[in-house]
């Protein structure tokens, strides 16, 4: 048992981030799911760790209050910007998105006495802890594979394949679209309020370009068949540096390589290599 | 079966034995940015300590015990430092630890070893808000709130400034605090600010704000920048035929500054509690050893870093082992505010301060800083 | 001050087109969004600099240099990536995120090799007298790096429109499958473009380097998002966008320190990019039809 101590102590954190990045993970699944390119979560995820945080430490609410804000204003934000960015399609939205993300990295940069500005915020007392983040992403991951099984899930996937045969055929596409961007803001918000809650210290520049990025890359490695691939995905991301450790200096380099090697050999992410694998399993029928 | 077990079991006990027997080694922790942008800094903070322990290690050790020294990558990134103070207090049971390199990671590490009971002491943590974290933290590097109206009181008698242009970096932490505590200066000393302008880390054309500046008319140009922008933005402003001094923060204060900026370097202002001309003899062995060990001229951070190791290592000698993790740790943690030495950095001694909750917290560096101004690429110190 | 403003947003313009130029190439032909793009300016840098430094060559061979190191390099891209990434028929996203692999790894071992401090170029190799143009001083550097920004992008769209290559180029950006059809080498057009793009980023690595005389690893990830951010201005895919969008961010950027506090710098380029495509998605200079998955 004291080998389980040291082991939580050591990396707990870690652990938790596992969490906060399948929440991460799952966000962008969807949204790639039903076609979207958008690099927005990361912005989303700072206007949740942001809110959040601020509430705690002006106002002491209880931690469901805090993240239950946490995830609603980003959606909020969703719904505002979403009518009219998710005209825009493919590299365009993704475009848009990014700007977005851009701009609202600024506004938290000079919004000095609320935000802190560059200095970001200190002292967030840790609330997060491993119970609330199982719980979240086990339902979070529960509610995707319903809907991904379900008929919005398969409307979802025509949406993506081709949209114009979709609306043809009587689906109110934007509504799924801004339905699924909404959603997708919501975790990634509530992904930013367990990690402000996290890390004690938040600051503009996580949530930016490289976040951005990070996040969407889980997504694409992982692989946009199914929820479990984001699960794949937010894991990989989160453990290989902390895997390579031993690596010191070439660590960083074999990081990147790996990366280029999973999606050369698996371009379609890593659940379709499982579910390949898992297939060649099966005795022949 | 039972031969091998035996064999095994003899051969096991004997490794241990070897293991453990001969001098104890006492361990401590640092964790720094080896890899990432923020490598250039913690690279010599690494020698830094390096240096020092070899230095202690080949003088006796700890009353006969030698010191080693586990260094971590923590990358520049805050969840890494976390990672890593972690990993060092938990696994490695470290009996203290140095870091991390930027402030930034600092604030989200830092809590980590206060939480723990263990001392964590930050060699280049400059920034506002990290010693009032608890009273474990420490840290000997001089914040800019003690220099910076040093370094411009002198600077105006000598340059005669009567307004200033400010130039700082807004979306670093560090910068940003230097340019709070510069404004806070200027407005004690009451200079006037002709225009205030900003740029981002990762710049690297200054013009449009430097011609704003120039057109301003200020006597001086205050910046707060570290010297990867500070360089270009002196170089840019003589190309414009800006001939203004420069008045400097912390992180211009690196022999960098030459190579970066050559031919453009003059007249400009820095205070630290460090520098390379300093000829005081602690000074001038720890440069000769540095640049014998990488044939380089050491920067501040190396020094401080070197410097920090010595203090440990005073408050070491003072302690009695027990063996028992917590009652080591905590025994350091007293040992370690009464410590006074003078080292590259010149005498040294910490100040206690006050937390947020108005009880006492962590303990800042006390220090008195020299003001030098760059000419023909050295830095020449003014009285 | 109005002139020197002028020309500090016409050289910034320049360096930003320069590099924009080979992002939109890439995106319009192999219709991948190369976020390495950055590395290979950074890249460029580098080779320019270890040219001058280790080789002790003069600065027009260090750039040759340069050329063909990143020349190698956008070879390697699309030979190594893109074209497994094509047989395989991955998802339109997966080549993105092999560049981003290859971004990390480049970044990364430039930073093992030299290290994470700034470099810079020998002060000699730069020609710094400064020409006072109307009140404006700008050093002949500056004044030559414009002309070949200029002479380069004039290169490309003669080439473009001229040449049999620049017509097969052009057909392959529309349709891959006509092109084939119709005879061109559609993998050895790929990997030229590839090449071509990775040419001009690394050219514009080379010029930022010695104007701003700051070399290091991460250079290349401020000049990627400006990059993304001209492109989008400009039309993605679109050649003259990515020009005139070049030289529309620099004005934008330097008039926006100038009159409205450079705080608000990145806020105001940005804010203009959301407001661009929300009215004009399709850039200034873009096509209106929308490109097929």
């Amino acid at each position: 048992m004291e080998w389980l101590d040291t082991f939580w102590s050591t990396y707990s954190t870690l652990v938790l981030t596992v969490g906060t990045n399948i929440l991460l993970a799952l966000s962008i699944y969807l949204t790639l799911a039903c076609g979207l390119l958008t690099v927005a979560n990361a912005a989303f995820m700072g206007i949740g760790a942001y809110t959040s945080a601020l509430l705690t430490i002006h106002a002491d609410s209880p931690f469901l209050l805090v993240l239950s804000c946490g995830a609603l204003l980003p959606a909020l934000v969703a719904l505002v910007i979403g009518h009219p960015t998710l005209r825009l399609s493919g590299v365009y939205l993704a475009m848009a998105t990014l700007a977005f993300g851009e701009v609202v990295r600024i506004v938290v940069l000079n919004s000095e006495e609320t935000t802190g500005g560059a200095l970001g915020l200190n002292g967030i007392p840790q609330r997060t802890s491993g119970f609330d983040v199982a719980l979240a992403v086990g339902l979070a991951l529960y509610v995707l594979l319903r809907l991904a099984s379900s008929r919005v899930g398969r409307t979802m996937i025509a949406i993506s394949q081709d949209e114009v045969a979709t609306e043809l055929m009587g689906i109110n596409v934007r509504a799924y679209k801004l339905f699924v961007f909404v959603f997708g803001a919501a975790l990634a918000g509530l992904a930013g309020a367990f990690n402000a809650h996290l890390t004690f210290f938040i600051s503009p520049s996580e949530y930016g370009f490289e976040r951005g990025v990070e996040i969407l890359t889980m997504g694409v490695l992982g692989g946009t068949g199914s929820p479990w691939g984001a699960v794949l995905g937010g894991l990989l991301i989160t453990i290989l540096p902390e895997l390579l450790r031993g690596l010191g200096h070439y660590r960083p380099i074999v990081n990147g390589m790996i990366l280029i090697v999973i999606i050369l050999y698996s371009p379609r992410g890593l659940w379709y290599l499982v579910r390949w694998a898992r297939r060649l399993a099966q005795p022949a029928r | 079966m039972r031969l091998t077990q035996i064999v095994r079991g003899t051969m096991l006990a004997l490794v241990v034995m070897v293991g453990t027997s001969g001098a104890a080694e006492i361990k401590i922790g640092a964790a720094e940015a080896l890899t990432g942008n923020a490598s250039q800094y913690g690279v010599p903070i690494r020698r830094g300590f390096e240096l020092a322990l070899s230095e202690i290690n080949g003088s006796g050790g700890i009353n006969g015990d030698k010191l080693a020294l586990i260094v971590e990558d923590e990358q520049g990134k805050k969840e890494e430092a976390i990672n890593v103070f972690k990993k060092l207090i938990f696994q490695d049971r470290v009996l203290l630890l140095f870091g991390p390199t930027l402030s930034n990671s600092a604030q989200a590490s830092d809590p980590v070893a206060q939480a723990a009971k263990v001392v964590v002491f930050g060699t280049s943590n400059t920034a506002d808000g990290i010693t009032s974290i608890g009273n474990y933290v420490f840290r000997n590097s001089v914040t800019e709130a003690d220099i910076l109206p040093v370094t411009l009181k002198i600077a105006g008698q000598k340059t005669g400034f009567k307004k200033v242009a400010v130039l700082y970096g807004n979306d670093d932490i560090f910068t940003k605090s230097g340019y709070d505590n510069f404004r806070k200066a200027l407005r004690e000393l009451k200079v006037p600010v002709t225009t205030t302008e900003t740029f981002a880390k990762g710049d690297v054309d200054f013009k449009p704000q430097l011609t704003k500046i120039k057109a301003s008319n200020a006597d001086a140009i205050v910046l707060s920048a570290l010297v990867a922008e500070g360089a270009p933005i002196m170089a840019q402003a003589r190309q414009l035929g800006i001939t203004l001094p420069f008045i400097g923060g912390n992180g211009m204060n690196s022999p960098r500054v030459f190579e970066l900026a050559k031919d453009y370097s003059d007249n400009l202002w820095v205070g630290s509690p460090w520098s390379v001309e300093n000829p005081a003899s602690e000074n001038k062995r720890f440069i000769a050893a540095y640049q014998k060990s990488h044939g380089a001229l050491p920067d501040q951070f190396a020094a401080q870093a070197y410097d920090a190791m010595y203090i440990t290592a005073q408050a070491l000698k003072r302690i009695k082992f027990t063996g028992k993790l917590e009652a080591d740790r905590s025994a350091l943690r007293d040992a370690l505010p009464v410590v006074q030495w003078s080292g590259a950095t010149g005498a040294f001694k910490f100040r206690q301060i006050t937390g947020r909750d108005g009880k006492p917290a962590g303990y800042d560096a006390v220090q008195t800083a020299i003001v030098m101004s760059t000419k023909d690429n050295r830095y020449v110190i003014q009285k | 001050m109005l002139a020197q403003q002028f020309v500090n947003a016409i050289s910034l313009g320049g360096v930003y087109a320069l590099f924009a130029l080979g992002f939109t190439l890439v995106f319009g032909v192999l219709n991948v969004l190369n976020l390495a793009h950055g590395a290979v300016f950074m890249l460029g840098a580098y080779a320019a600099l270890q040219g001058v430094v280790l080789f002790r060559l003069p600065i027009l061979a260090a750039i040759v240099l340069a050329m063909v190191v990143t020349a190698l390099a956008g070879w390697a891209l699309d030979r190594m990536i893109f074209a497994t990434l094509r047989a395989r028929q991955a998802p339109h996203l997966a080549p993105m995120i092999a560049t981003i692999g290859v971004a990390i790894t480049l970044t990364s071992v430039v930073e093992g090799l030299f290290g994470a401090e700034n470099l810079r170029f020998p002060i000699q190799m730069l020609p710094s007298e400064a020409v006072n143009l109307g009140g404006a001083q700008i050093t002949s550097l500056e004044l030559k790096i414009i002309l070949l920004a200029f002479a380069l992008m004039a290169l490309l769209l003669w080439g473009l429109k001229k040449t049999r290559i620049g017509c097969a180029l052009r057909a392959l950006a529309e349709s891959p499958k006509a092109a084939a059809l119709l005879g061109v080498n559609v993998e050895g057009l790929f990997s030229a473009t590839s090449i071509v793009a990775a040419l001009f980023g690394g050219m514009a690595g080379v010029l930022i380097a010695l104007y701003s005389n700051a070399v290091f690893p991460h250079m290349g990830q401020p000049m990627l998002h400006k990059g993304i951010a001209v492109v989008i201005l400009g039309g993605m895919g679109d050649i003259r966008g990515a020009l005139l969008g070049g030289f529309f961010l620099g004005f934008a950027e330097v008039f926006s320190v100038a009159y409205v506090g450079s705080t608000m710098r990145d806020a105001v380029a940005f804010g203009l990019l959301f407001a661009v495509l929300l009215l004009r998605p399709e850039g200034l200079f873009g096509k209106a039809a929308q490109r097929r998955a």
